[in-house]
């Protein structure tokens, strides 16, 4: 029988459709996409202290980049990034050991309201540095 | 009851043909299903439209599709609870499935998954068919001494799950694993595993979950259970295998 059997990427490409979706979807796709951008940072962190090696004068000069508004901004999504997969993940964990699974929703919520909550204060301690 | 004209978007697939949308307008009473709606293409529009339909009332699950992305059962959908009123109502086959035709598609594989459980799609009663197990005991006869033919056993039918296939399609999970037992399968274990005192079954079930496709492949979406249409909590069955799973790891750490 000839079917039409979409390829692997194709499919997974679904993992971010949250059209029409459930709050559940939302926190699995949050997950992935904070996932995703946190170990792209990893890899930007190394290159950053990689500079350590070039001497005193190209780390002093990353400092005054780094102090820039516009840096200052990736910080606070660095800190979103931080917050949404870090809180999400005991929620998930918490859901893994069958503790609160009927609460997923409720759970979700409580992560999304104490990140922006913590972002918000961050936010302002950042920015008056 | 006012008559309502509603454009459909359906997904058409032909073997040896490229995938593409067909939309029709079809008149239809506001009251309808949208089962009613794909039934008035097929019988004025075009009669190459394949779809499945058999009890009208949410309880065979073969018309699953999804419904402006959305997997759904159209037999007990209306049509107006879905269309916005203006832009085509879409209607696409369940996803994680090979589409056989336009809006059929190969669910072998779910059956596959819920045999693994023991969990046949025969149960006991429809063994006998045309007899009911009522039937039988109208009669003053007992069921159970009827012999049944070769290489049929007995079954009990999943409660609830009418097997639409509708958790698969909603999974994310399912759509980059093709040997994930999928939230039908797992749940399904779960309901065997209730069931069973057999140590020696137990650990089999047990083993199946526990698995590299079983229930640690979950990544807690719960989208099965907010789309099963039937109320079988899919991603709460799930998570009760982990549980016991866990309980049953610390038990041989303490040497229990």
């Amino acid at each position: 029988m000839s079917t039409l059997d979409y390829r692997k990427v194709s499919r997974a490409s679904r993992w971010l459709d949250v059209r029409r979706r459930k709050l559940g979807m939302w926190a699995y796709a949050l997950n992935r996409i904070t996932g995703i951008g946190l170990v792209v940072y990893l890899y930007l962190h190394l290159v950053v202290l990689s500079l350590l090696l070039r001497g005193q004068a190209a780390w002093d000069f990353f400092v005054t980049v780094a102090r820039s508004p516009y840096v200052l901004a990736l910080d606070v999504i660095l800190l979103a990034g931080i917050l949404i997969h870090g809180l999400n993940g005991l929620r998930i964990a918490m859901t893994g050991f069958g503790i609160g699974v009927g609460a997923q929703k409720a759970l979700f919520v409580a992560v999304m309201v104490v990140s922006a909550v913590t972002l918000w204060v961050a936010t302002i301690k950042i920015f008056r540095i | 009851m006012n008559m309502v004209k509603v454009p459909l978007q359906i997904f058409r697939y032909k073997p040896g043909q490229a995938p593409r949308y067909d939309t029709f307008m079809v008149e239809i009473p506001d009251t309808s299903h949208v089962i009613d709606a794909i039934d008035t293409v097929w019988a004025i529009h075009d009669r190459s439209l394949a779809f499945r339909r058999a009890c009208h009332h949410s309880s065979c699950g073969s018309c699953a599709i999804r419904i402006n992305g959305v997997e759904k059962l159209p037999c007990v959908t209306r049509v107006t609870d879905v269309w916005g009123g203006h832009d085509p109502l879409r209607l696409e086959p369940l996803r994680n499935f090979p589409v056989v035709s336009d809006l059929v598609v190969d669910v072998t594989g779910l059956f596959q998954r819920m045999s693994a459980a023991d969990m046949s799609m025969i149960c006991e009663a429809e063994a006998f068919l045309p007899f009911t197990v009522d039937t039988f005991a109208v009669a003053g006869l007992d069921p159970k001494l009827v012999e049944l033919p070769e290489n049929f056993s007995r079954f009990s039918r999943f409660e609830k799950c009418i097997e639409c296939g509708i958790c698969v399609s909603a999974c994310p999970t399912m759509a980059a694993d093709e040997k994930f037992l999928g939230p039908a399968g797992l749940a399904a274990i779960h309901q065997a595993r209730k069931k069973s005192n057999d140590p020696v079954k137990v650990e089999h079930l047990l083993g199946l979950a526990d698995g590299e496709h079983g229930v640690w492949r979950c990544h807690s979406a719960f989208e099965c259970t907010e789309a099963c249409p039937q109320a079988v909590d899919p991603a709460g069955k799930i998570m009760a295998l982990r549980r016991e799973l866990i309980a049953r790891r610390f038990s041989k750490m303490m040497g229990k």
